[in-house]
């Protein structure tokens, strides 16, 4: 969920509710304050109807023989009119006038009037009917009102918090797109929120610091690789001139070959490592180059393994594919996947090199993978007890289609697949 | 034959000397910048090995002087480093070959003589041993006059024997001088052991005088 929305979701879940539980309590007070008027009105037409009936004789009696709309008036025992309670009811009453029962406040209530010294109950009542419209109009105002506010509340929180927010965003996307390898520093947004700066200035440091390391540690593998050459190289040549001394027994000249074994694979993997960083580090001269000529060679130059392995090897030329590249890159680049597939596969097997416009893809026979088939691209992978190779090679293809960004992937599929995909 | 060593590691240049001497040429050293000019403008030199990182200058300027001054010298480039641009350079100021540390012995002693072969007068570039004519210009070999057709693999190790009679070759060495120098020799160590056989088989039937060995499995030897 994104966190614009995750807000907005919080917030107004949180406002909608009090927004509600406010409206609905304001809305009950309102008719308590509505209905408490409506019983004033009818507690006053009680006290005037009551001056009345003790002022003026036979207003009672009237008031009983001419039965008026709000007014019912019942002459009841003096027992009844003292343990008469005083009430006001909503409820409904029949209008002849309007041939139907309606909604009406009644004050039912009991009295004694001075002037005839009889008890009556007096029930006087007032339709409600303005009220109840006056109380609509209430809910509709509170109903729109909750409304509108909840969606001004909805959009205007989505629109602060997303514009306020996209410092966060363009970091956000800058740093998707950083490559600690191209030592270029991301462009920051200014902003006025603190936490934002503050943010930046962090997150900016440490990049600092990291690609400070990661050139640290580049430069340390060439340079190590590099110091490594000329020890390496003393090693390996005394134990060349001592295979050649005549007074060695056999067992000491294969102990000698042991080492000399061992110092080769030293050797390889210390060249390996170096073309790596030098690949990484370092400018090489482009020109444009056919690839479907590098790969020709290539496979010329690896003819006889080919045929020694009884591999049936086909090119497919659907497409010409120029690239501009560095001509000795493209030659590692090609051996190395080439070797990659004879390397690897099954003796009798079949290699495709296969190009079409935009991609290259070489397919091999081969035992199936164990696992996962992503980190055949990385350094020091190579498949369990296997000593055929130091598991270098496809790491160069990948730092070389990486240099000059090419899409590369592996997958399998009965055959090892890999394709390169040129733009 | 006299060789200069222009090298500034005391181990490799021992190194260099004792296996030169071996195979019979006067080795003289220069450790340094200044001592290499020196040697190199005083005295003659049948080939110069010439490191490219010396103390007091580079190798590369040595040779750019030499070139200038026109002082004749086959000149093997041997470096620690592997970088194109050098390789360019260097062979643009008329070097002759480069080789890149670490290098197996018997390589270096390939390539000295191929440059040396290709120095001499006559330019035909034949070598004759027993009943074979190598001819490396045409990469032709003949057992007495007539022509033994080896594949371009087998021309390469063969000439690798060649050049380095009566020596140990481990299968690495020989796998690496066939296949260059980026090339996993533990791939291709069955395939040379292969080559190997069809190659002495080929010399066998054609009658030809020498005989390359296998010598306990750990590599071959081509006796004179």
């Amino acid at each position: 969920m994104k966190l614009v929305n995750h807000l907005v979701l919080r917030l107004s879940t949180t406002f909608i509710v009090v927004l509600f539980v406010w409206s609905v309590a304001y809305f009950f007070l309102q008719m308590n304050e509505i209905y408490d008027g409506i019983d004033e009105g009818l507690n006053n037409l009680k006290q005037e109807f009551i001056i009345k009936a003790n002022t003026t004789e036979g207003f009672v009696a009237d008031m009983v023989k001419y039965n008026p709309l709000n007014i019912i008036v019942e002459e009841i025992s003096a027992e009844d009119a003292r343990a008469f309670q005083e009430t006001y009811s909503a409820t409904t009453v029949y209008f002849p006038s309007e041939l139907e029962k309606e909604e009406v406040r009644m004050l039912t209530t009991a009295f004694r009037c001075e002037s005839d010294k009889k008890y009556y109950r007096l029930k006087i009542f007032t339709s409600t009917v303005e009220s109840d419209d006056l109380v609509k109009n209430i809910l509709y105002m509170l109903a729109g009102l909750w409304i509108v506010l909840a969606l001004a509340l909805v959009f205007l929180a989505k629109k602060i918090i997303f514009k306020s927010s996209k410092p966060f965003r363009k970091l956000l996307a800058a740093l998707t797109d950083f490559q600690m390898d191209k030592s270029k520093m991301i462009s920051f947004e200014p902003t006025s929120i603190d936490e934002y700066r503050e943010l930046n200035k962090v997150v900016e440091k440490f990049l600092q610091e990291n690609m400070q390391a990661f050139v640290n540690q580049k430069n340390f593998i060439e340079n190590m690789s590099h110091e490594l050459q000329t020890p390496l190289a003393i090693a390996l040549n005394k134990m060349e001139l001592m295979l050649n001394d005549k007074t060695l027994n056999r067992r000491q000249l294969e102990e000698i070959n042991t080492t000399l074994q061992i110092l080769n694979r030293m050797k390889k993997l210390n060249s390996g490592l170096l073309l790596l960083a030098k690949i990484k580090n370092k400018q090489f001269e482009d020109n444009e180059l056919n690839l479907n000529t590098v790969f020709d060679e290539t496979v010329n130059n690896f003819e006889h393994l080919i045929e020694y392995r009884k591999i049936k090897l086909q090119t497919v030329n659907n497409a010409q594919i120029t690239v501009r590249m560095n001509v000795d890159l493209a030659y590692v680049m090609a051996s190395n996947l080439l070797k990659n597939a004879i390397s690897y596969n099954v003796q009798g097997g079949e290699i495709s090199i296969v190009f079409n416009p935009g991609s290259i893809t070489i397919a091999n026979d081969g035992e199936p993978p164990e696992n996962s088939n992503r980190q055949i691209f990385d350094r020091y992978f190579s498949a369990a007890d296997d000593n055929r190779s130091f598991g270098l090679g496809l790491s160069i293809v990948k730092s070389i289609a990486d240099r000059y960004r090419f899409d590369i992937s592996y997958r399998y599929d009965s055959k090892h697949i890999i394709t390169l995909i040129i733009l | 034959m006299k060789i200069l060593v222009i090298e500034d590691e005391p181990e490799m240049v021992k190194t260099i000397e004792s296996f030169l001497s071996n195979e019979k040429f006067i080795v003289e050293k220069a450790t340094n910048y200044d001592s290499g000019i020196e040697k190199v403008f005083l005295y003659e030199y049948d080939c110069i090995l010439l490191d490219i990182s010396l103390p007091g200058g580079s190798g590369l300027k040595i040779l750019e002087k030499m070139k200038k001054a026109g002082v004749a010298g086959n000149v093997i480039i041997i470096s620690a480093k592997d970088s194109i641009e050098d390789k360019i350079t260097g062979l643009d100021f008329g070097a002759d070959d480069y080789l890149t540390k670490p290098f197996h012995l018997a390589e270096l002693h390939a390539r000295i003589k191929a440059v040396m072969r290709r120095k001499q007068l006559d330019g035909k570039e034949i070598l004759h041993f027993g009943n074979l004519s190598l001819d490396f210009k045409n990469r032709l070999v003949f057992v007495d006059e007539e022509e033994l057709k080896l594949t371009r693999k087998e021309f390469d190790m063969l000439s690798f024997f060649a050049a380095n009679t009566n020596r140990l070759i481990t299968k690495e060495a020989l796998a690496e001088h066939v296949w260059g120098d980026n090339t996993d020799a533990a791939d291709n160590l069955d395939f040379v052991y292969s080559q190997m056989k069809n190659l002495r088989k080929k010399l066998k039937d054609s009658g030809a005088d020498i005989v390359i060995e296998n010598v306990y499995g750990i590599g071959y030897k081509l006796d004179k």
